[in-house]
């Protein structure tokens, strides 16, 4: 019976081996779709993880970065549901403003996103931060809360900034008003010029621009969104560790824990705007083989020395998400609940916004 | 400090020079070629740089805009016509002292300044950005509202003939570059549900169309003038000589074209007259002045190129462009990834100094190239235009498909190519209506911005009051001046087609109202209220024409007189522009049909011949060569050629228009 069953084992294993024999890409050449211009956020995303890939793909197969802006990603996450063939040779690199085209439920989206088949996500996060005469300590948002207006950037509401309304509605800042038509550096800069009172930043800016500042007491960090695991369990950002999450300061403002239909909203906001804010996605019908040959080579070039030594210098400080459970974040950031949208679209309409997510 | 040595160490870099370097020779031959400039020229060379690094793209852009203004002065000293809006005043001088047989003493005097001026307008470039940091900061909302709106006055007022026809030219821009979603609502205006125009159409498209094809179908149409190229010639150490004994001229005027380049709207086209005038005054006997006096080839020239410096200066730190080439610039920084503003003098600071080098290296190498191969390059004013033109349009359209690879692009070329025509043919202002089209955008969100931040009290802050005293102050000055040269329009011919003109243009307006005024209203006031007000200037040039053209008495009061200035075009030609036109529609349905090899081959050998059969074997060499050329791009750029309906028919190599894999 025992040699049964190692002659079980054995032949399961061969079997296994045989299947990842299978998939080789030697020879080949992937297609890597990016939806944006050259040098932005997920074409240095892409072209970082691009050698590495090829290191621990079977066959070593050259992978061609393509890059088609437009449209909001649009046009090039079109494409790719146009022309990816599901068979390993295409690969879709995708960030929040991708997600959100499809959670917010514009008409223009022709991709399928949530059975896209998930290898890698990188996860970032939001600093809120503001002047140092608007507040009186770090953290302390009482006297932001009792302004008459307090201005902040807001790209447009179709896209991932739509999630600061939420947010400043959600911690009582009443007085919040969006300049719109401000990117992320033009923000910075009318923020800086203090025409603007409240700011957002990234992982990269908030080190590079944001952190001096705050050590010359310039500015004052308020929090961040926080760092969601698979269990939903919320955790400070080791970047700025003293800084509370939104769930904190949410309790402080509110007296109650973030719990109910604003903690499924900021479950999926946080999907699409931290958890997922990288991703690297395999077309729609990919066979299983692909899919885990593309998981495995993803975990091995993760635990590789060299990718460790330099992402946390290019990618930040957060853990990557491999396999299965990145499937689960993709879909709950791609597929917002029609509580969580007629939340959003609320405060759109209190914000006089005539945006509506569908 | 440090990054500004190591900039100049990262330009020496071999593959920094060569792209230096390619830039520089694309921008001799533009400069040379009369009409083309360094809009068009940068316009061929964008849709290719945004797959490169930074560095190399900006090296290549600068190369190509720096020597236009070096160059230009072979047809304006040998033929007598200018190769760039800003040689017009070499023409004067050069042209007296070619025919006196000193030629080469005119070039070598004109490519020497140029030098000079070149050189000393990156330095003064280089030292305002060490300054430029508190001037940025204290661009609010407001102030950088004010300046683009001033920045769109005076090109208006400054590059059309007329100045409320420019004003309107503007409009219209900011009109078409308001098509697409609309940035505060996101509602989509006029795109007629496509996605193509939801982020309208690109910028190296519009310039293309409205620079690139009018020059081309322009130079066909002039038939050529009588060229004549350089056979050892003496006197190019005398030119050099006359430089130097001319120093103070010549920083003064370097001085002259480093300020006017740096106003909006003055640098390409005036900059070169104002030099000239400012020669005239300060010389004490000033009789020799248009009979050949090398000292008044000296002034524009190094002043025109001094202006590139200059002209830097807002395009950098506010994003704000002066002119039609810089539109193109700031589009070439958009595709590779380069917001203008804080960051070129902060954290992108070893790149513009990158810049600044490679702005006074493309000057040096430039004059070193005209100097050194004269003969060679002055040979190349003999090229027919009918051999010339159709290598252009292949190399346009490969250009426009390298940019989306999208057939829409093609529309959209030809779209802004008939605007583009119809606008030189009737005297309406190119450059305003480009740059109006690149800032629409701008100017909706900045309305918005300054309006929530500080409603109408920016007007009262001080930089803001500044802008306005200085802006209006320098338009007076100079339509003072400009509009002394009236010409008597009276014995025009085609006025009556000029008059119908405004009423198709007036087309635009009325559609877009009729289209977009049900949107919310924070998507439509904007285009909605341009709309209006280019309607009422529309309908006041309609009248005054119609004024001028029945002699009304009302041609007595000194408003409508002040209006009528050259409200009419006197250059006609545009039935024999149009059928060139219609000749590139023909080549895109090739295209369509054959693929763009064969389509090629096809229109350069018909276009030659066409014109002189005993030219034949010039076009088979030329479309040859063109095919192994275009075939070794594409293998460089992987790039696929669009695909024709026989090509998906016939399996055909993919060089030839077959399919990839």
């Amino acid at each position: 019976m025992f040699r049964f069953f190692i002659l079980l084992l054995a032949g399961l294993f061969a079997f296994s081996l045989n299947a990842h024999a299978k998939v080789d890409f030697s020879g080949k050449t992937i297609t890597w779709v990016v939806p944006f211009k050259e040098g932005g956020g997920t074409s240095r995303f892409s072209r970082f993880i691009e050698p590495f890939l090829t290191k621990y793909l079977p066959g070593n197969p050259t992978i061609k970065i393509m890059h088609i802006p437009g449209g909001g990603a649009i046009k090039g996450s079109n494409y790719f549901q146009k022309n990816a063939k599901p068979d390993g040779t295409y690969i879709f690199g995708c960030s929040t403003s991708v997600i959100v085209n499809v959670a917010t439920g514009n008409p223009l989206v022709k991709y399928n996103l949530s059975s896209y088949k998930p290898v890698l996500l990188l996860p970032q996060n939001t600093h809120w931060f503001t002047r140092s005469d608007l507040i009186d300590e770090a953290h302390d948002i009482s006297k932001l809360q009792k302004r008459k207006l307090v201005l902040y950037g807001l790209k447009t509401p179709a896209s991932a900034d739509l999630f600061h309304i939420w947010v400043f509605d959600k911690i009582g800042i009443k007085g919040a008003k969006p300049i719109p038509g401000l990117s992320s550096s033009g923000a910075w800069q009318a923020f800086q010029r203090g025409e603007i009172h409240l700011n957002s930043q990234g992982a990269a800016k908030y080190i590079k621009n944001v952190k001096p500042q705050i050590e010359k007491g310039k500015i004052l960090d308020i929090m961040t969104l926080g760092l969601v695991d698979a269990n939903g369990n919320i955790s400070r950002n080791p970047l700025a560790p003293n800084a509370p999450t939104f769930s904190e300061m949410y309790e402080k403002v509110n007296g109650k824990k973030l719990s109910g239909d604003d903690l499924e909203a900021f479950y999926s906001i946080a999907a699409a705007w931290s958890q997922a804010s990288k991703s690297m996605l395999l077309p729609e019908n990919t066979p299983d083989d692909i899919v885990v040959v593309y998981r495995d080579a993803a975990k091995k070039m993760v635990n590789d020395p060299d990718f460790k030594a330099k992402a946390t210098k290019v990618l930040g400080p957060y853990p990557l998400t491999v396999g299965e459970e990145a499937g689960a974040i993709i879909k709950k950031a791609a597929i917002f609940s029609d509580n969580t949208k007629k939340q959003l679209n609320k405060v759109l309409k209190k914000h006089k916004f005539t945006y509506r997510v569908k | 400090m440090e990054q500004f040595v190591s900039a100049f160490f990262q330009l020496f870099e071999l593959t920094h020079l060569l792209f230096l370097f390619s830039g520089t020779l694309l921008g001799l031959v533009v400069g040379i070629l009369p009409g083309l400039g360094g809009t068009s020229g940068l316009a061929l060379v964008l849709p290719f740089v945004y797959s490169l690094e930074p560095s190399y793209a900006l090296a290549m852009m600068i190369g190509v805009l720096a020597p236009t203004t070096t160059s230009d002065t072979f047809p304006a000293v040998l033929m007598g016509i200018p190769g760039t809006a800003g040689s017009q005043a070499t023409v004067m001088d050069g042209f007296p002292l070619s025919k006196k047989g000193m030629a080469a003493r005119a070039l070598s005097a004109a490519f020497c300044s140029s030098l000079m001026g070149g050189v000393f307008g990156a330095f003064i470039l280089s030292i305002s950005i060490y300054y430029a940091i508190p001037i940025i900061m204290a661009f609010g909302f407001g102030e950088q509202f004010l300046l683009i709106i001033l920045a769109l006055l005076m090109v208006g007022a400054l590059t059309g003939e007329n100045f409320i026809k420019g004003i309107t030219a503007c409009i219209l821009g900011l009109i078409i570059g308001s098509i697409g979603s609309a940035p505060i609502t996101g509602d989509l205006r006029f795109t007629f549900g496509t996605l193509y125009l939801v982020e309208g159409v690109p910028i190296v498209i519009v310039g293309l169309g409205l620079f690139a094809l009018p020059e081309i179908v322009g130079l066909l149409d002039s038939k050529g003038a009588i060229a004549k190229a350089l056979k050892n010639e003496k006197g190019w150490f005398r030119g050099i000589k006359d430089v130097f004994k001319n120093w103070f001229l010549v920083l003064r005027c370097s001085s002259i074209g480093c300020i006017v380049g740096a106003l909006p709207g003055l640098g390409g086209t005036v900059v070169d007259w104002i030099a000239y005038s400012h020669l005239k005054q300060t010389l004490k006997d000033n009789s020799d002045i248009g009979k050949g006096d090398i000292r008044g080839v000296i002034a524009p020239e190094s002043a025109n190129n001094a202006k590139e410096g200059g002209a830097l200066i807002p395009t950098l730190l506010f994003g704000i462009p002066g002119s039609g080439n810089k539109v193109l610039l700031l589009g070439g920084f958009i595709l590779i990834g380069i917001e203008p503003g804080l960051e070129m003098v902060t954290t992108h600071l070893d790149l513009t100094y990158l810049m600044i080098w490679s702005l006074a290296i493309a000057n040096i190498l430039g004059a070193g190239l005209c100097i050194g191969f004269a003969s060679h390059i002055s040979k190349l004013t003999l090229v027919r235009y009918y051999i010339l033109a159709p290598v252009m349009i292949v190399l346009i359209f490969f250009a426009t498909f390298n940019i989306n690879r999208d057939w829409y692009d093609f529309i959209g070329l030809l779209g802004f190519g008939l605007i583009g025509i119809t606008f030189k043919a009737f005297g309406w202002s190119r450059p305003a209506l480009l740059i109006g089209f690149f800032l629409s955008t701008k100017v909706e969100l900045l309305s918005y911005q300054t309006q929530a931040v500080y409603g109408l009290t920016f007007l009262t802050r001080p930089v803001s009051i500044i802008l306005i005293v200085l802006c209006f102050g320098t338009i007076l000055l100079l339509l003072r001046q400009k509009f002394k040269q009236n010409y008597s329009a009276s014995a025009l011919k085609n006025k009556k087609s000029q008059i119908y003109y405004v009423l198709i243009l007036l087309i635009l307006p009325l559609l877009m109202i009729s289209v977009i005024s049900s949107l919310d209203y924070r998507a439509s006031l904007y285009p909605v209220s341009l709309c209006f007000i280019s309607i009422i200037l529309l309908m006041v040039i309609f009248f005054v024409k119609i004024i001028d053209y029945n002699k009304h008495r009302l041609l007595k009061y000194s408003i409508v007189k002040f209006v009528n200035i050259n409200i009419y075009e006197q250059n006609s030609g545009f039935n024999n522009q149009f059928f060139y036109y219609l000749s590139f529609i023909g080549y895109l349905i090739m295209n369509f049909i054959v693929g763009f090899p064969i389509a090629s081959v096809i229109f350069i050998n018909t276009f030659i011949i066409f014109h002189d059969k005993r030219d034949y074997k010039i076009s088979i060499i030329i479309s040859f060569v063109l095919l192994v050329v275009l075939w070794f791009l594409s293998h460089m750029l992987t790039l696929q050629f669009p695909n024709g309906l026989i090509g998906s028919l016939i399996d055909m190599p993919w060089w030839l228009g077959g399919e990839l894999n």
